[in-house]
């Protein structure tokens, strides 16, 4: 069984008057299997902020299912949605959404404490993630005091550290610099390697090209599809430049 | 015609925030021009009294043209704040300094007469509602006019338009200083997490419970005057440092509970509260002692003018009385015969007559050597606890007064001590020392006036030779004779009291020596007149204050609300429920709002014991009033108070949403 299955997910946005109507996804279908590492691409505009939004339950479909380990998400009730993304799935945004009330530590236990763990619990849990991300030595300092490439692996483990399904990462390579992107992308096939499943969403080809199987959106359907196979990062840039070429000069599929 | 439209679109747009600030605008234009007018007008002359009247409400004036000041200044600074982003997006987008000025010049002006015209008609028809409820206050029967005063028009705005023309300059400036990019983070920087002011704190604690201790262990109304400054200050500076510092420690001590710390009922609660009492520790603490003050100053004047018919039965425990310090058996006859014709003729009797010699000086008591110290002048001892009002009484006339056969021996004394347990058995006063034959438990006099106010004691003693003999050792000047004293009330028809009591007093004062006389209803008015004015005030204070306070935490929560929008979105994107984030808002949002209100009730119970000693200086000795109009105030106003957290709070969530 798949892990997550978006099966003819269409969304379309009314204005707020009613007027025009804007067709963010018009069909969209796709699974992901468990320890998967999947990036998914598109120009701006391509409805993939939609599709990550939906996927993260954090907006609704207009039509089709998204079925997470075969639960469908439309008959999960309001009340238990928080709890249930919680449970589920991890986040990692491009802007790092870190509180910056909190330091380091406090930011990556506060889905753990928001779930009602005790303390030493998470503290339990926190250890082994923060060795794996490197930013032990950072645990007590605030999101202010720290670089943008340390904030975002605080993010990853704050995803990391309820063990989630799925951890769904939207543009994570965003606003770091090239050598904070790199050692981003090193961990994120690190923790796919050890088994933690990774949908991602992207338009930069670096970051697409660490991934296993790479989709392309375009006017908001999946236009492609793209494997790893034994390729490495290089071929698998080149292979992907060379789709985005054949996709922006309007080639028909 | 494109900067005014602009500077009208702005306006309407930034509505939530606007709308409140013309809210403050029209109401302090309105309450300066009702007070401006009413102290202005002429009628008021025709009173008896109006002096006093009329400086209090000069005073109001003042102070609400100052607080008016302050107030606006305080307010337009947080819409600056709330526009700073705006400003920066104007100058980015191809704006200059020049072209901004003048937008923001004609948003001063647009805003500045809409509050302006609001204001003054607004303020015209509530002074005439205003008038009418002050001369019911003062119990002054004739229809007056009230007009519109044109100096006060004029006053009011030439007062205004100088307040507006500051802000703007204040706004131009901070615009003039900033670069665009900065006005367009608008200070969004990551903040540190403040310190632990451990020092602080701990002066605070100490300061207010230094405070506290004095306030109540005053005992003596006199000396409650100055300590309950003291007190005062003390409070004051405690509540500042505890707001500021104390907080903080108390909310750091509980993160470093863990087990506390991380639920999520808490976890949010208190990290985001350190930043919370971090920004606005001061604020709240204005608000604190506002509400403190407020609540005091009506619960006081209301009181007070509610007791007025009791505080004049205690400063004039009869209907007459007269002071003669011509003692000669002559004098006293001729003041004698006065009373007597006077009443007879308008067919009024004489009851409760108290009428006896006496020496009456200012002493310390000192318990130790058992020993009276007598002063020489006037309330130098008065902060002293030991400070009694010593009375002393020739036993003839004690006899005479109150129908006894008392003998007493050479050095003998009767004791009337009704403030203090007497046990020895003998008295001492300076050099002078008496035996005490018998202590007497009646009471002797009248209950006199300064008995509320100071302890005093009595002492029925052989004859008048030593009275006298202390009096020229001991007695200041104009005050070293015996005196004579007649207190009595009269019985019968009130119009004809009056006329005896009138007609009495002008025949004493012509035809007797050294005498002086009043009675209750003569002063009636003034009482009035004084009292109803400072309800007046303390009202008109009191509810300028108060609608300070709510404006002030609105904007306070208003302007958070934007500041947490963005930290509240990210917890429900890492899960946290609709259900929670309300519940975290509300927790802190109702923490913010009735800390200061908690302190400040705090506050006004530890003040109430040295207040009604206050109230007792003004003769109001009546307790249970005045606790009953500090209830009523304090409910009042938590109830206003709550009113603006629940539309606050409406409001908060809308934006945080």
């Amino acid at each position: 069984m798949s892990l997550l299955d978006v099966k003819n997910v269409k969304k379309i946005y009314t204005t707020r008057f009613g007027g025009s109507q804007v067709q963010a996804l018009r069909d969209v279908t796709f699974s992901v299997e468990p320890r998967e590492y999947v990036a998914i691409m598109g120009e701006s505009g391509s409805g993939k902020t939609t599709l990550l939004n939906i996927l993260a339950s954090l907006d609704k479909p207009t039509g089709g299912k998204v079925y997470l380990k075969g639960r469908d998400l439309s008959t999960i009730r309001d009340r238990e949605m928080a709890a249930f993304r919680r449970q589920n799935l991890g986040f990692v945004f491009q802007d790092f959404n870190l509180l910056d009330t909190f330091s380091l530590e406090d930011n990556i236990y506060l889905p753990l404490v928001l779930a009602g763990k005790k303390h030493e619990e998470m503290s339990k849990k926190l250890m082994p993630i923060a060795e794996t991300l490197g930013i032990t030595a950072l645990l007590k300092k605030f999101p202010y005091e720290v670089s943008g490439g340390q904030k975002q692996r605080t993010a990853v483990a704050r995803a990391l550290i309820t063990s989630p399904q799925l951890i769904l990462a939207d543009e994570p390579t965003g606003a770091l610099d090239s050598r904070a992107s790199d050692d981003l992308l090193e961990l994120f096939t690190k923790i796919n390697q050890e088994g933690q499943t990774i949908l991602m969403v992207t338009h930069s080809v670096k970051a697409a090209s660490h991934a296993k199987r790479v989709l392309f959106i375009k006017d908001g359907e999946v236009f492609h599809q793209l494997y790893r196979g034994n390729m490495t990062n290089e071929e698998m840039y080149q292979r992907i430049a060379e789709t985005l070429t054949v996709l922006s000069t309007g080639g028909d599929r | 015609m494109f900067y005014p439209k602009l500077a009208l679109t702005n306006i309407k747009k930034n509505g939530k925030t606007y709308i409140p600030y013309l809210l403050t605008c029209v109401l302090t234009v309105m309450m300066f021009y009702v007070m401006n007018a009413i102290s202005r007008n002429t009628g008021l002359d025709q009173m008896e009294g109006a002096e006093a009247l009329k400086a209090i409400l000069t005073w109001t004036v003042v102070i609400t043209g100052i607080f008016s000041a302050v107030f606006l200044f305080y307010t337009n600074s947080f819409l600056v704040k709330q526009r700073k982003k705006e400003f920066g997006l104007y100058q980015v987008l191809g704006m200059d300094k020049g072209n901004l000025a003048k937008m923001m010049t004609w948003e001063t002006m647009i805003t500045s007469a809409m509050s302006l015209c609001v204001g003054l008609i607004l303020g015209t028809l509530l002074g005439k509602l205003m008038f009418l409820i002050l001369l019911k206050i003062l119990h002054f029967e004739v229809p007056m006019k009230f007009a519109v005063e044109p100096k006060a028009l004029a006053a009011t705005v030439i007062l205004f338009l100088a307040i507006f023309f500051v802000t703007l300059l204040f706004n131009l400036l901070q615009v003039q200083t900033a670069n665009p990019v900065e006005l367009l983070h608008g200070g969004h920087q990551g903040e540190k997490e403040p310190k632990t002011k451990w020092f602080l704190a701990l002066v605070g604690a100490v300061t207010l419970g230094i405070g506290y201790y004095i306030a109540q262990t005053t005992e003596s109304p006199i000396a409650a005057i100055g300590k309950f400054f003291i007190a005062v200050i003390l409070v004051i500076i405690g509540t500042y440092c505890l707001f500021t510092a104390g907080s903080i420690a108390i909310l750091k001590g509980l993160k470093k509970n863990k087990k506390f710390y991380y639920q999520s009922r808490h976890f949010t609660s208190v990290s985001g509260m350190i930043y919370r009492m971090k920004q606005n520790a001061v604020g709240l603490a204005n608000i604190c002692i506002m509400s403190t003050v407020v609540l005091v100053l009506i619960s006081v004047t209301v009181s007070l003018y509610a007791g007025m018919e009791d505080a004049m039965e205690t400063r004039f425990p009869t209907d007459f009385s007269v002071i003669s310090y011509d003692t000669s058996p002559a004098n006293i006859e001729k003041e004698n015969q006065i009373v007597e014709e006077e009443s007879k003729k308008a067919g009024v009797q004489i009851e409760n007559r108290s009428n006896y010699r006496s020496g009456v000086f200012t002493a310390t008591y000192q318990e130790k050597e058992n020993r009276f110290l007598l002063e020489k002048g006037v309330g130098s001892a008065y902060e002293n606890e030991g400070f009694r009002s010593l009375e002393l009484i020739p036993l003839s006339d004690y006899n005479k007064m109150k129908q006894k056969n008392e003998t007493l021996e050479e050095n003998q004394a009767l004791v009337y001590a009704p403030d203090d347990e007497w046990n020895s058995d003998t008295i001492q006063i300076e050099e002078f020392s008496f035996h005490v034959k018998k202590v007497i438990k009646e009471e002797i006099l009248p209950n006199d006036e300064i008995g509320n106010i100071v302890k005093s004691i009595l002492l029925v003693v052989p004859d008048e030779q030593t009275i006298i003999e202390m009096k020229k050792l001991y007695g200041y000047e104009g005050a070293d004779r015996l005196s004579y004293g007649d207190h009595f009330d009269l019985a019968g028809d009130e119009k004809a009291k009056e006329a005896a009591m009138a007609a009495m007093k002008q025949r004493i004062t012509e035809e007797t020596a050294e005498s002086s006389s009043e009675y209750k209803s003569e002063y009636r008015e003034a009482f009035y007149m004084l009292y109803g004015g400072l309800l007046f005030l303390g009202i008109f204070v009191g509810a300028l204050f108060l609608m300070a306070t709510v404006l002030i935490i609105y904007y306070k929560q208003i302007s958070e609300g934007y500041d947490d929008r963005n930290r509240y979105q990210i917890m429900q994107k890492v899960g946290m429920s609709k259900k929670e984030v309300r519940r975290s808002i509300k927790s802190q949002i109702l923490m913010v709002f009735f800390l200061p209100l908690m302190v400040a009730i705090l506050h006004v119970a530890f003040a109430f014991k040295t207040v009604t000693k206050l109230l007792a200086v003004l003769n109001l000795t009546n307790v249970h009033l005045f606790f009953l109009c500090t209830v009523g105030t304090v409910l009042v106003f938590a109830v206003f108070y709550a009113g603006v957290f629940w539309i606050t709070s409406k409001e908060y969530y809308r934006i945080v949403q």
